[in-house]
């Protein structure tokens, strides 16, 4: 066989930025290539810590506006304002450690899960600097907004999904696979466009409520989700067809870790805290995370941030993003606190040399 | 709040498809070409193009193609724009007028779907049974056609080819069936599916090739009966139909990817390939006839020679082809049969395109207050400088070396039925001197009846076949066909003859307070009346209003000492209007004329002012007195006819053409330093022609049909992509780009360029980032392999001559430049900065910035200093070097040593690839993080961020509008404004730029620069604007950004809303939606901006739209609010496009 021909160097040398720079001006099209280079650079931005440090462990986080929600090991929803770090307002949200919270667009609604004492999900409205309990959901370990327009909830329990009512908080349905796959980490999703639910490997319509079709099994935990241009579905490694149900391709990077996509088009690929502790003993600990394209799922960047990962969140506009970061030394006491990462700055001098270090320090202009 | 106004000063340029077909009528072919968001219909006749058409779209077109539905003799067009609109436009021709109607349109965008990263492809099924298209990842979109539908409606199927590089339809299958060439892990495949347009879906796979070329990338599906596909690739070309295959890999294609293509026959066994390289191509299919029918035998492949790189090609017809371009200008060129010097390709037409704008700079060489953009234009071979002023262009054709010209007039001599003027008489102090043009020879000759001993003050064709000469002592009047004197009148006593003038039947003389009323008639000279003014004359004219009259009935005077234009009446010379003009500078030239059946008089100063008035015909009234400034020294009026139009010629040390369009004066500069007479001129070698005198000489030469913008070119055989001013030295610098390929001796160039060819060249020294540090492209390049090398070039800002190219070692890149002074140093230099450009690196590690002086002809490298990084932008700061390094923004001082040295730094940016200064204030636009505002301190010596926008928006150009207003551009083609919030209340909304002003433009600016196309205080404005910037444009466009008060803003946008009704446009794309910001998934309507060339479209409007238009509009005039009427929107909307 004759050697293949060189790439054209017209259409190839974009790699380097700086020739790159000159073909964008000139008309020919980078955009890939700009944002892959964007997303392998976090800085460290802002670090946000309670006062009482000591005694609270943060274990989950969403951006929403300039603020960043909070959940901790002891049950508190706290709401900082991202830009300087102080504390807005607090409530005690559970008994027990908050796995997951999440704001909805508007940020005047939020939810809160706990994995172990009911009520475990409970929705907020924020008003007035305050949490307001506005539904209790009891028996749902996993609960998220609907997407289009967010007036639903979608409740996990166990390999059940179901569909609350946001104002009324009646069920508006319910999806219970014929033969479950017992997904131990089982989070029921809808896509962008709330005609269709993932829940324990079950894809199903929502209009009609029918089972479409159960995707077959590789791993025990993650029951997958969806990608945000609705036409494949991330289960772990595998990624399927929505349409054919045909396995399209396998990203082993992505095993046993949670995805979160950007408006960018890339995804975060982390394994989170939250899932760690149900299953210590198997899961080796993870310090970093993956930046996928969103297009082909080819790696753009691993990121080490040297902690733990309890939680990622990413901005509304992808511009940043929030990491629950979990230091537990022999000696030390454990400790954590949220880092917001700025996307596409380099680390300077200054916030690499504060990475570095452990003492909490959070001035980065930046 | 901020508002401002847009408006496109050239259109784009740069030409996105063309196509030819069938469309105004079945038996006319078309050119038709798109370019950005204009549609240009052409008629292909045999003496070349004739342009019938342009039509604007609102939208920004990313795929045109055509096609002819089954039962119909016409082609139709489809256009599918950036932002998923979809049209069908058919051209109706009625009695010669045509009309492009929208048959069907529609909108194809899909919420959900992720735009495809490789851009839009479309194709129609050769039958029109559907079109496809490739617009969002995973998807592919079908159109089914529907004869009657008005509405296109698209459905996605699930395509499994993810990466999809081109997409086409096959020729002769039952159902319409699409080949794809896609990549997977394994390599490229050519796949084709079947389409059920019933139930909406891909049928079946009906052939597919695994493997084809790894570079593969073009499609060209092949004509019935042959059928199948060609598969363009990098070295090899295919055929292919599921069953036959045949392969050739031809030897002339090694160094380019083929882009584009054209089919030249029907029959599909020929086709043009054009690369990026601008080389043309010509693929001969051979065929056999089989039991199967004609199949493909063998594919021969012939080097044509050189073209514009093209974007697309299109066979015309009889061997000539049109090359739409975007790296260079559009060709039209034939095909010989025969090659000459190895090239069967002749040009026949180069049509501008300024596309891809890379920088550029503003400047005013003449020192006339009227600034012109030099561009860095083109890219590649391709690459030129483009000179753009506004101003009328004069196309010198001979040149006569005679100094102390003081008139000069044209004259036919001789009874001769011949239109042409034969002869040219010129005035000197003492004498006069007569030249007779045989064709283009001009002799000196004489006339027996002149006195050629005296200055000619005036002379003229007048009735009855006679000659008027008119000298300090008489006026003589000469029998053309004999020559000789046939009368002649003097002023009575010692009286000499001081300013006068003529038409065909009258004289009018003035010896100081003195005038005389002189008819001619056949054979003498009548003195009808005399009178005495007031003052002295200092000029005078009789021009008759009426162009079909040839006599006068009114008279204008301009007077010494009083100062005054005065209207006198006709035979007997009575005073009927007077007018005084203020200050006490002497009129120097009056002239009656009428532009467009509106009577003017217009009054030059002798300071180059002038007054114009509206004139009554019958009462000799003067109102709507106006002034303008024209020159700086005494200037003369003189009228000529180009084009049938009446104009005027205003001689003065900047010469202006006078013209009115849509019943205003509009004042154009001529490309003419000095002018001091002139006379229309039109000989049988000069026709249609002006001769111009100014110290030195006499310029026969043509006028340009009157048009706003001037390009000159100046190419320069390679890539230009930076351009700076300096004035000390009177030159230009410019970075470029060219491209040498290694041979057994090392690198060389491949052609004759601007650095090859400078009258100095030097090299850099190789620089090295560390010792042993690789230099691998230029050290382990092989044989063939292609280097960028990058040049420095100092150009003489006359000549445009290169007088220097100092060349970098590869991969050293020069990435910006700038002209400066600094610090105390009484030099300017030229600040260039560089960095070492490795492919396989993500960014630069290493750069330099380098102080070079340019000094009687020599380049000197004064200082340098490493950087670790690439300096994206340089920008002088109140004496230092301000630079943008990577993701750095750093302050360097010029020291007593002449080095630079570091000051401060900041490190917040991506990549700080822009920046402006102003004050102690610098904007700068990042790669995606958007704008930010840092403030150096001097005292402490340090940066601080004030403020920025969070949105991200991946920039492309920047601009500070004043203190606190910033403009930017962003890579999808919109425009914004951020402003400073200086009086929020809290440290938190002050650090924000909020974003106040957002536009889309539809093309992406590159460059902003401070600066304006027109002359500065040229009579006065009705519209308040306030700074200006300038822009540039990826596709060719130049355009213009304003600032504008609240009330006036109201009052534009409040047009902008009655227009957008009115005027519908091709496609029925809502103006709203055209001009809709949009990033990314973020959609928010246009405000703070007006659309220009929207409001500039009023003028266009027939009389009665108007109306409509300005039906209920309010308007402040003289700070007194009224509904406004059509008159005063027309002026207040002219003005606005005086601004270009």
């Amino acid at each position: 066989k004759c050697p293949d021909p060189k790439p054209s160097r017209l259409l190839s040398s974009n790699y380097n930025l700086t020739s790159r720079h000159a073909r964008t001006q000139a008309g020919f099209n980078t955009s890939r290539f700009d944002r892959r280079y964007v997303h392998t650079h976090f800085s460290p931005w802002r670090s946000i810590r309670s006062a009482d440090y000591e005694d609270l462990e943060f274990t989950c986080c969403d951006l929403a506006g300039k603020y960043i929600i909070v959940g901790t090991q002891q049950g508190d929803g706290r709401v900082f304002n991202m830009n300087d770090g102080v504390e807005q307002f607090f409530s005690n949200c559970h008994n027990f450690s908050v796995d997951a919270i999440k704001a909805n667009r508007a940020g005047d609604l939020v939810i809160t899960s706990s994995f172990w004492r009911t009520p475990t999900s409970i929705l907020w409205s924020i008003a007035d600097d305050e949490f307001k309990l506005k539904l209790r959901l009891p028996d749902v370990t996993y609960c998220e907004f609907s997407q289009t327009v967010q007036d639903r909830l979608l409740g996990t329990q166990n390999e059940c999904a179901t569909l609350f009512d946001i104002n009324t908080g009646s069920k508006v349905a319910s999806f219970t696979p014929t033969i479950p796959n017992l997904y131990t980490k089982n989070r029921a999703t809808l896509c962008r466009t709330d005609e269709l639910i993932l829940s324990d490997g079950v894809l199903w319509d929502v209009r009609s409520g029918k089972e479409i079709h159960k995707f077959d099994k590789f791993n025990q935990c993650i029951s997958g989700v969806f990608h945000p241009n609705c036409l494949e579905i991330i289960a772990n490694t595998e990624v399927w067809d929505l349409r054919t149900f045909h396995l399209l391709q396998t990203v082993p990077v992505l095993d046993q870790r949670n995805c979160t996509f950007s408006p960018m088009h890339v995804i975060y690929g982390a394994s989170l805290g939250a899932d760690r502790d149900h299953d210590m003993e198997t899961t080796t600990y993870d310090t970093s995370f993956n930046v996928l394209d969103a297009y082909d799922y080819s790696s753009i960047a691993t990121i080490d941030v040297k902690r733990n990962i309890n939680d990622l969140s990413v901005s509304a506009n992808g511009s940043l993003i929030a990491v629950v970061e979990d230091y537990s030394g022999y000696e030390s006491k454990q400790e954590t606190y949220v880092k917001i990462y700025a996307v596409g700055v380099k680390k300077s001098e200054r916030s690499e040399e504060e990475d570095d270090e452990e003492v909490p320090e959070s001035d980065e202009d930046g | 709040m901020s508002h401002h106004y847009v408006v496109t000063a050239q259109k784009p340029t740069a030409v996105v498809a063309c196509l030819t077909g069938n469309f105004t009528s079945p038996t006319d072919l078309n050119l038709i070409i798109a370019r950005n968001n204009q549609v240009e219909i052409d008629l292909v006749t045999p003496e070349g193009l004739r342009p019938l058409k342009e039509i604007n779209i609102n939208g920004t077109i990313a795929v045109m193609r055509h096609f002819r539905p089954p039962d119909s003799n016409k082609d139709l067009l489809f256009i599918l724009t950036r932002r998923y609109n979809v049209m069908i436009l058919e051209a109706r021709m009625v009695n010669d007028v045509i009309t492009v109607v929208t048959k069907a349109n529609g909108n194809v965008s899909d919420s959900v779907g992720i735009p495809s990263e490789g851009g839009v492809i479309a194709a129609i099924d050769p039958k029109a049974r559907v079109i496809g298209m490739c617009l969002y990842q995973g998807l592919f979109t079908i159109i089914p056609m529907d004869k009657d539908a008005s509405e296109l409606k698209a459905t996605n199927l699930r395509m499994d080819e993810l990466n999809v590089y081109d997409v086409e339809f096959l020729h002769g299958c039952l159902n319409p069936t699409v080949i794809v060439i896609h990549k997977d892990s394994d390599g490229r495949h050519v796949k084709s599916h079947e389409i059920n347009l019933r139930d909406k879906e891909f049928m079946k796979i009906a052939w597919k090739q695994d493997n084809v070329e790894t570079e593969a990338t073009m499609l060209i599906p092949v004509p019935s009966p042959i059928g199948g596909v060609i598969v363009i690739g990098r070295e090899s070309i295919v055929y292919h139909d599921g069953s036959n295959y045949h392969a050739v890999a031809p030897l002339t294609f090694r160094q380019s990817t083929i882009n584009c293509y054209a089919r030249v026959s029907s029959n599909g066994l020929r086709y043009l390939l054009g690369n990026m390289d601008g080389q043309l191509y010509m693929l001969f299919l051979g065929t056999a006839e089989t039991s199967k029918g004609v199949t493909v035998k063998d594919i021969k492949v012939e080097q044509l020679g050189e073209i514009s790189i093209p974007e697309c090609i299109t066979y015309l017809d009889n061997g000539f082809l049109y090359i739409g371009a975007r790296h260079g200008d559009s060709q039209l060129v034939r095909l010989n049969s025969e090659a000459i010097d190895g090239s069967y390709v002749v040009p026949v037409e180069n049509f501008t395109n300024l596309a891809p704008i890379l920088d550029i700079a503003v400047v005013d060489l003449d020192r006339q207050g009227q600034g012109q953009i030099i561009t860095c234009s083109g890219s590649f071979k391709d690459g030129s400088l483009r000179i753009i002023r506004i101003g009328i262009g004069i196309q010198e054709h001979a040149c006569i070396d005679l100094p102390g010209i003081k008139g000069m007039w044209s004259l036919k001599v001789g009874v001769d039925e011949s239109p042409y003027e034969n002869t040219l008489v010129l005035a000197f102090v003492g004498h006069t001197r007569i030249l007779t043009l045989s064709g283009e020879e001009v002799e000196e000759t004489e006339i027996p009846g002149f006195a050629s001993d005296l200055q000619t003050f005036l002379c003229s064709n007048v009735d009855y076949d006679q000659l008027i000469q008119v000298t300090s002592d008489s006026v003589r009047l000469v029998s053309s066909a004999t020559k000789a004197l046939v009368a002649e009148w003097r002023p009575t006593g010692d009286r000499t003859i001081g300013v006068v003038s003529c038409n065909t039947t009258q004289i009018l003389v003035a010896s100081a307070c003195d005038i005389f009323y002189i008819v001619i008639e056949d054979g003498s000279l009548r003195e009808q009346s005399r009178r005495t003014l007031a003052y002295e004359v200092a000029c005078l004219d009789i021009t008759p209003l009426d162009e079909t009259q040839k006599k006068s009935d009114l008279v204008a005077v301009g007077l010494w000492t009083d100062i005054s234009a005065v209207i006198l009446s006709l035979p007997d010379l009575e005073t009927i209007y007077t007018e005084k003009l203020s200050g006490e500078i002497i009129p120097r030239s009056i002239l009656m004329t009428t532009f467009e059946g509106i009577h003017y008089l217009l009054c030059a100063l002798g300071d180059g002012s002038m007054y114009y008035f509206i004139m009554d015909q019958t009462t000799g009234q003067l109102t709507d007195k106006k002034k303008v400034t024209l020159g700086t020294q005494p200037t003369t009026l003189r009228t000529f006819r180009s084009l049938s139009t009446t104009n005027v010629f205003a001689c003065s040390d900047r010469p202006t053409v006078i013209y009115s369009s849509n019943h205003k004066l509009v004042f154009s500069n001529v490309n003419l330093k000095e002018v001091n007479h002139m006379c229309s001129l039109n000989a049988q070698a000069y026709p249609d022609s002006l001769a111009l005198a100014n110290k030195n000489a006499v310029i026969l030469g043509t006028i340009d049909e009157i048009q706003k913008l001037h390009i000159r070119t100046v190419p320069l055989g390679e890539g230009p992509r930076r351009i700076a001013y300096q004035e000390s030295s009177q030159t230009f610098a410019v970075s470029t780009l060219r491209i040498d390929v290694h041979g057994r001796g090392g690198a060389k160039p491949l052609r004759n360029s601007a650095s090859t060819q400078a009258q100095n060249i030097t090299c850099s020294s190789n620089f090295l980032p560390k010792p042993g540090g690789g230099n691998s492209t230029a050290a382990n390049a092989e044989v063939g392999q292609e280097i960028d090398v990058h040049n420095l070039l100092v150009i003489d800002q006359n000549t445009f001559e290169v007088l220097h190219a100092h060349q970098f070692v590869a991969p050293e890149t020069i990435s910006s430049l700038m002209s400066a002074k600094l610090g105390d140093d009484p030099n300017t230099y030229y600040v260039v900065a560089t960095s070492l450009v490795i492919p396989e690196e993500p960014e630069p590690k290493v750069g330099r910035i380098i102080i070079f002086h340019y000094h009687e002809n020599k380049l000197t490298q004064v200082a340098e200093t490493k950087v670790d990084g690439t300096c994206y932008a340089l920008v002088e700061f109140n004496g230092k070097v301000l630079a943008g390094i990577g993701s750095f923004v750093r302050l360097y001082e010029w020291t007593n040593e002449k080095e630079l040295r570091m000051e401060c730094n900041i490190q917040n940016m991506i990549a700080a690839l822009f920046l402006k200064a102003k004050g102690d204030f610098i904007l700068v636009g990042d790669l995606m993080r958007s704008i930010t505002l840092l403030q150096h301190k001097q005292m402490e010596g340090i940066f601080v961020e004030i403020a920025r926008d969070c949105e991200p928006k991946w920039m492309r150009a920047v601009e500070i509008l004043d203190d606190d207003t910033f403009l930017g551009s962003e890579t999808n083609g919109n425009l914004f404004v951020c402003q400073k919030d200086s009086a929020a209340t809290t440290d938190e909304e002050r650090q924000l730029l909020p974003e106040l002003a957002r536009f889309h433009l539809g093309d992406t600016v590159n460059v902003f620069r401070h600066g304006s196309l027109v002359m500065q205080n040229v009579g006065e404005r009705t519209t308040p604007i306030n700074g200006c910037v300038l822009y540039g444009t990826c596709n060719g466009a130049i355009g213009i950004v304003t600032q504008i008060p609240q009330d006036f803003y109201d009052f534009l946008h409040g047009l902008e809303e009655r227009l957008k009704k009115i005027i519908k446009s091709v496609g029925k794309i809502e103006h709203t939606y055209y001009r809709n910001f949009q990033i990314n998934s973020k959609v928010e309507p246009s405000e703070g901006f007006i659309d220009g060339d929207l409001i500039e479209s009023f003028l266009d409007l027939s009389r009665d739209k108007m109306r409509d238009a300005v039906q209920g509009l309010e308007l402040t005039l003289n700070g007194e609010r009224k509904s406004a009427d059509v008159e005063d929107v027309i002026k207040i909307v002219e003005d606005l496009t005086r601004m270009h």
